[in-house]
């Protein structure tokens, strides 16, 4: 039985890898990009899709600004996690991505039956908010990859640059300006939201909960 | 650790360190030999994630979120888009990705009775994972 889940779970962790590959990939138009025989009309395009990066990118801020003040502790745990246990992360993130997609697709299967809308739009609702929260998260983990504090002479140093908030609007940052770099941006932020789902759900949104609760019969 | 003395040692043990010379059975249970009494170097210790964690960095945050918001507002001016527009090519990824599950759906509705038992067995397999993913408890300050 054993052997049988050890290869049982790497085997559907490459099939959700594939999965979300496929899902996930970039448009056709995002892959030819070439600057040497670029049109004025792609270039239009281009600027277009800035502006909407750009202007996602300043929602993005002010989401994770308004979270990291509502829930800072949380936020910092699920980075924390990011930075303890990446790989982790990444995995449960895949998996769950996964998950989130044959859900939804039996849940419109079932949508002739009624059953199919509410519980849809729950698992829509359920997503979003997961990816928002785990965004936050991952922005915070990079903010402080980046320029966090490794001493506390360093720390004490700082006058203004430290605490959540500003590793968080610091990993926005950084993470939007990678995101504006053409076909790898893409790739990043899509890797990126991986690991928020995977932290946001390892961490039970940061509250560092079970999931499941284990049974066991009470003592006399 | 009956007599006053002993409460009086194990609340303050620094003002009252005589008491160890005068009682054996504290002697025995905080002597020089089970207790270690080195002074702890709080600065040597590793920085904790929490410290410092509060401090709100106000002229940062409202720089970046300024600079973001300028910057999208010119952008959008240049490329001739309204607020709308921004709206509708955000959405236009979430359009595809339900766009993708409907027709999924349709096909599996159309599939022979093998290919959903398949469809069912790969969703019963990655929930399974998952849920054996998310027993494992998170290392966060334990790493």
């Amino acid at each position: 039985m054993r052997r049988m889940l050890r290869l049982f779970v790497p085997l559907t962790i490459v099939a959700a890898t594939l999965v979300t590959a496929m899902i996930a990939a970039p448009a056709e138009s995002a892959k030819t990009f070439d600057l040497k025989s670029i049109t004025l009309q792609q270039a239009a395009s281009m600027v277009q899709q800035s502006a909407v990066i750009v202007s996602l990118v300043a929602v993005w801020m002010l989401a994770a600004v308004a979270l990291t003040l509502m829930s800072g502790r949380e936020v910092r745990a699920s980075s924390m996690e990011i930075r303890a246990s990446a790989l982790h992360c990444f995995t449960v993130g895949l998996v769950a991505f996964t998950s989130f997609i044959l859900t939804a697709i039996l849940f419109s299967y079932l949508i002739p039956y009624f059953i199919g809308i509410p519980l849809l739009f729950a698992l829509a609702v359920f997503g979003v908010l997961t990816k928002i929260y785990g965004m936050v998260a991952m922005f915070h983990a990079i903010g402080t990859l980046v320029a966090g504090a490794r001493s506390r002479e360093q720390l004490a140093a700082r006058k203004w640059f430290r605490g959540d908030l500003a590793m968080t609007v610091l990993g926005a940052l950084i993470l939007g300006a990678i995101r504006l770099i053409p076909v790898v941006g893409v790739y990043v932020w899509w890797i990126a939201s991986i690991f928020a789902i995977g932290s946001a759900l390892a961490t039970k949104f940061g509250r560092r909960e079970p999931w499941f609760l284990a049974w066991r019969p009470a003592e006399a | 650790m009956k007599t006053d003395s002993c409460l009086r040692y194990l609340e303050d043990p620094e003002a009252n360190s005589g008491h160890l010379a005068d009682c054996a059975e504290c002697r025995a249970l905080f002597g020089e030999h089970n207790v270690p009494s080195k002074p702890l170097a709080l600065d040597a210790l590793p920085l904790a994630p929490w410290e410092g964690a509060t401090h709100r960095a106000w002229p940062l945050v409202l720089g970046g979120v300024v600079v973001a918001l300028i910057a999208a507002a010119v952008l959008c001016m240049i490329a001739g888009m309204t607020p709308l527009h921004v709206v509708e090519n955000s959405f236009k990824s979430v359009q595809s990705m339900r766009a993708f599950v409907l027709t999924s759906a349709d096909s599996l509705r159309d599939a022979s009775r093998g290919a959903q038992l398949a469809f069912a067995g790969a969703f019963l397999a990655v929930n399974g994972v998952l849920v054996a993913l998310l027993r494992r408890s998170p290392r966060g300050i334990d790493a």
